[in-house]
């Protein structure tokens, strides 16, 4: 990829408030001189003429439902299983219809952020993938899920922590201060081993606090008492010092969007999103972020037409789709990935829920992913026959295959004998 | 309402009514303090090599493909450790680690009470938790909480937020100003044991906490796992109150078996989720919050649970139905894979983040001996050897927040305000949304550093009467910079601050005569200083 220049990455859209403007108004007075105006980098670094994307990996945490994420319609046993909750299928008369992908799958309205990328073919939907392991656990699913490789306790790391472990960094062009952020309070295990990775869950306040007078000096004390600290404390406290005066250059709290898009105020998991890219547009040298959302574990009332999986649904799909139009679209080197645990049973129970199960639906987006449809292997159905232990979509994609040649066609990334041991992946072509 | 440490000698009276020491003997045995020690070791020596050996060294190879080929050095090198060896500073000999380990936070009049009384005596003090006089603690709570002792009813018609921050607050209350300092302790152990998410529940989480937790935290676990069972609260999290017998929901009868008793590695199968789901099916809520058995929607059928048979019944049976629940989770009690659980994640909240066998082995026998008699297993967990060449644990952040507070020993009218630093730290109580509760992880929280340096600089900042009101005027009359610093030793760090510390607080503090505002800040960068975190 060329390097990215201010006009081709949507930087119009800043002209809101451009540098000059903003100077003419911190002139005229008030607060906002305490700021610099936020613009992104105008020559990124030489990392981003690398033909290597930034990874966004988003875990949706709780198991899922990949049968409402992305209905079969096509499949009568899936409105036969699923009398209360089942989304209408797209010639459906009510507005609540699906919308149709290939004419055996669909997106409910909820989902419908995703379209605009799907129909730019920058997003491929994955169906029937997930893990050989059939742990119907949320905590030792989402634990081997994150590690790369499932029952094995003693692999502490995760596998997006030993990507980041087994490449340089990506910018070459100054110091790198932070290379992998867990958008959460603690670190994820996807990103644990990384080096230069902390959670972060608000890059926009992420300050020491105290008299501004004697915050370097107070930075100088820490900086010393951690000097002698054990890891993990002693890397992650140095890390966190640097990164404390990083941010505090960038004024992210300022940041504008491209493309008009708009992450929702109310909606965590978009706010996490827009910090994520404008990190990514400062060119700090962030090359892969955690971003979790949760809400997915159904058991009762998932109502996915008009309740709370319809919640959880358009809270997921409308900070994609920003996230679509203000990173991806404008050009970015970045592959976002979205996935759970697992799914869930295909026959409904009592509560109008649906209980934990197997497959599920993965997403990946970005202009190196060959998108625009719903890839499956071996689609065996919802028929009961069919079904893995008689309840359950069986997994007939594991999902390392769709990471796997994502690390090492976009992440430019060939160990993947570390990242994901012990696994020899098939390559679908999920990548250009 | 000043609530600072407390200085009182122990009377006579309250010597005879501390219990005679039972430890058992095996616990203190010198073979066990050898192998003690090589754990720690091999422990040391797992640290590491955590990432495995083979992707190690696949690893190093690979690293000479890439095309810039400088090595990273975090590559070779694990940074991901639970075992962190103790600082040198800390007596291995005396009771300070005890102290610091059954407390939210070692301060001068807990070290004053447990170097009079010894080990045993003090241990066996914050067990006896309620003979320990915490009238000045529970006035506040009523008086500025009162809903906390309202029922269900009663808590329908309150204010949700009202409701959500009374507990919150009143929680943090405790664990900071509770002279039940190991009860508070247990009590967070346990609300993570079986969390649950108050925005799921709402009001129903009031009473959980009161009638389970608090009420069984240093009880016995058959009745804390019955309590819970019979709880609306946990009902109404898990689901079960909408499970029927035509389609049961298998939420809860997984969680109880996976994350309540048998542990997720303890034998049991998909089938057996399948059959508990069947067997709880009734188990339901009624009115504002009352636990209520349905045998309307119970499913009668014949069904076996880990080899456990129930014969099919009949509606006829009516309340007995219940029965067949109650014969389950007694079998779950008494199931080894419990009594293994159990020990295990006690011991590593108590002791060390990874047990040896003998260590658990030791707690599995004195959970069996007694049917989960807690003070029983924490006498053996506790220990003098074991303790003082156990690894430190980091505090998380609640735990900081608590010991912050203990050692700044403020004048408090609105714990609002400090409470609200939990969003920022990541750690809300009752907030954490999945039924495994917080993480109690090194990994997990480690990086999470910032949050922490900025609360404790805004709360040594704190001098407000109507809210917090944190008095600097003894540190400054000490008469000497070095003297306010051995005071800050002593409030914050149970007098073994090290060396490092001091020596940065030294140069920091300068040679001029510390002014309120350099106080505050000493305060602050004690509290945000590596040894603060640890206990």
């Amino acid at each position: 990829m060329d390097e990215i220049h201010e006009a081709d990455c949507g930087c119009a859209e800043y002209n809101e408030l451009s540098r000059r403007q903003f100077l003419g108004r911190a002139a005229a007075g008030g607060a906002l001189a305490m700021f610099p105006d936020w613009l992104p980098k105008i020559v990124m670094s030489k990392g981003f003429a690398a033909n290597r994307d930034i990874i966004v990996s988003v875990f949706m945490r709780g198991g899922a439902d990949g049968l409402t994420l992305v209905p079969p319609f096509g499949d009568p046993a899936y409105y036969t299983s699923r009398s209360t909750i089942a989304i209408p299928p797209p010639d459906a008369t009510v507005a609540t219809k699906g919308i149709n992908l290939d004419n055996f799958f669909m997106l409910p309205q909820a989902m419908s952020g995703l379209v605009p990328a799907y129909q730019a073919t920058d997003l491929l939907i994955v169906h029937g993938q997930g893990q050989t392991n059939n742990s119907r656990s949320h905590f030792d699913a989402q634990n081997y899920m994150e590690a790369g490789k499932p029952v094995d306790p003693s692999l502490v790391t995760g596998w997006l922590g030993r990507h980041l472990a087994s490449v340089p960094p990506m910018k070459t062009d100054g110091p790198v201060l932070l290379r992998g952020i867990g958008m959460a309070s603690g670190l994820q295990k996807t990103l644990m081993g990384g080096p230069k990775t902390l959670p972060i869950s608000d890059p926009t306040n992420y300050t020491v606090g105290g008299a501004a007078a004697t915050q370097p000096q107070r930075l100088a004390f820490l900086q010393a008492d951690y000097a002698s600290a054990q890891e993990p404390m002693h890397a992650d406290a140095l890390d966190a010092i640097n990164t404390v005066n990083m941010l505090r250059s960038l004024n992210l709290a300022a940041y504008r969007p491209a493309n008009n898009a708009v992450y929702p105020a109310n909606n965590s998991f978009a706010i996490a999103l827009r910090s994520v890219a404008a990190l990514i547009k400062q060119d700090v040298g962030i090359e892969a972020a955690q971003v979790d959302i949760g809400g997915w574990d159904t058991h009762s009332a998932q109502s996915p037409l008009n309740g709370s999986m319809f919640n959880t649904m358009t809270s997921f799909s409308t900070a994609l789709a920003a996230f679509y139009a203000d990173v991806i679209a404008t050009g970015y080197p970045v592959t976002l990935i979205a996935m759970s645990e697992f799914g869930r049973n295909v026959r409904e129970n009592a509560s109008g829920g649906t209980d934990h199960g197997r497959a599920s639906a993965l997403f990946a987006m970005g202009k190196g992913i060959k998108g625009g449809r719903v890839l499956t292997k071996n689609w065996v159905g919802l028929a009961r026959e069919n079904l893995e232990q008689g309840q359950d979509l069986k997994v007939t994609i594991d999902y390392r295959d769709i990471l796997s040649e994502i690390v090492q066609n976009r992440l430019a990334n060939p160990n993947l004998d570390f990242i994901f041991p012990t696994w020899k992946a098939a390559m679908l072509g999920v990548t250009r | 309402m000043p609530m600072t440490s407390e200085h009182r000698a122990v009377s006579e009276q309250e010597r005879s009514e501390l219990e005679p020491d039972d430890t058992p003997n095996e616990a203190n045995e010198e073979g066990d303090r050898r192998s003690r020690r090589s754990f720690m070791f091999f422990g040391a020596l797992a640290a590491a090599t955590l990432l495995p050996k083979q992707a190690r060294a696949q690893g190093r190879v690979r690293q000479r493909r890439v095309i810039e080929p400088q090595p990273d050095p975090q590559f070779a090198t694990a940074r991901v450790t639970e075992n962190i060896a103790a600082f040198t500073e800390w007596d291995a000999a005396g009771v300070t680690r005890l102290v610091r380990r059954v407390t939210n936070g070692i301060i001068p009049g807990e070290m004053t009470k447990a170097t009079e009384l010894g080990w045993n005596a003090y241990l066996n003090y914050q067990l006896n938790y309620s003979r320990i006089n915490d009238d000045a603690c529970e006035q506040v709570i009523s008086s500025i909480w009162p809903l906390m002792s309202q029922t269900s009813d009663a808590l329908f018609s309150a204010n949700a937020d009202t409701v959500r921050n009374s507990l919150r607050e009143s929680t943090l209350f405790r664990a900071s100003f509770s002279k039940r300092q190991l009860y508070q302790r247990m009590v967070e152990f346990w609300t993570d044991h079986f969390n649950m998410d108050v925005d799921k529940i709402q009001y129903l989480i009031v009473a959980d906490q009161r009638d389970v937790i608090r009420k069984h935290a240093l009880g016995n676990f058959q009745d804390l796992l019955k309590a819970s069972a019979h709880s609306a609260a946990m009902m109404a999290y898990l689901d079960q109150n909408t499970s029927r017998n035509t389609a049961p929901n298998q939420n809860y009868a997984r969680e109880i078996m996976e994350l309540h008793t048998l542990g997720v590695d303890g034998g049991y199968t998909q089938t057996d989720v399948a059959e508990l789901s069947r067997v709880l099916t009734g188990w339901t809520i009624q009115g504002r919050g009352q636990f209520t058995f349905n045998p309307a929607i119970h499913d009668w059928g014949a069904k076996t649970v880990l080899n456990l048979s129930i014969p099919a019944g009949s509606p006829s049976q009516g309340q007995d139905g219940i029965l067949e629940g109650e014969k389950v989770l007694d079998m779950l009690v008494n199931h080894p894979s419990t009594a293994k659980f159990i020990a295990k994640k006690m011991l590593k909240w108590l002791l060390t983040p990874e047990p040896t066998d003998t260590q658990i082995n030791a707690v599995v026998a004195a959970y069996r001996a007694t049917k989960g008699d807690i003070k029983t297993m924490i006498r053996v967990i506790l220990n003098e050897s074991w303790l003082n060449a156990a690894p430190m644990k980091l505090k998380r952040p609640f735990h900081f927040l608590a010991s912050s507070l203990r050692s700044l020993a403020p004048t408090v009218a609105s714990i609002t305000t400090v409470n609200n630093q939990l969003t920022a730290l990541g750690h809300v109580q009752f907030a954490w949304d999945t039924p495994d509760g917080y993480p109690d992880k090194v990994e997990y929280w480690a990086g999470n550093i910032v949050p922490k340096w900025n609360t404790a600089s805004s709360i040594a900042n704190l001098n407000s009467a109507a809210t917090v009101l944190v008095d600097t005027s003894a540190y400054r009359a000490a008469g000497s910079t070095a003297a306010a610093i051995d005071m800050i030793d002593q409030n914050f760090f149970g007098g073994e601050m090290p060396l490092v510390t001091r020596n940065g607080l030294l140069t920091y503090a300068g040679t001029t005569a510390l002014n309120e505002a350099r106080t505050r800040e000493l305060l602050s960068l004690a509290m945000s200083s590596n040894a603060f975190q640890w206990y």
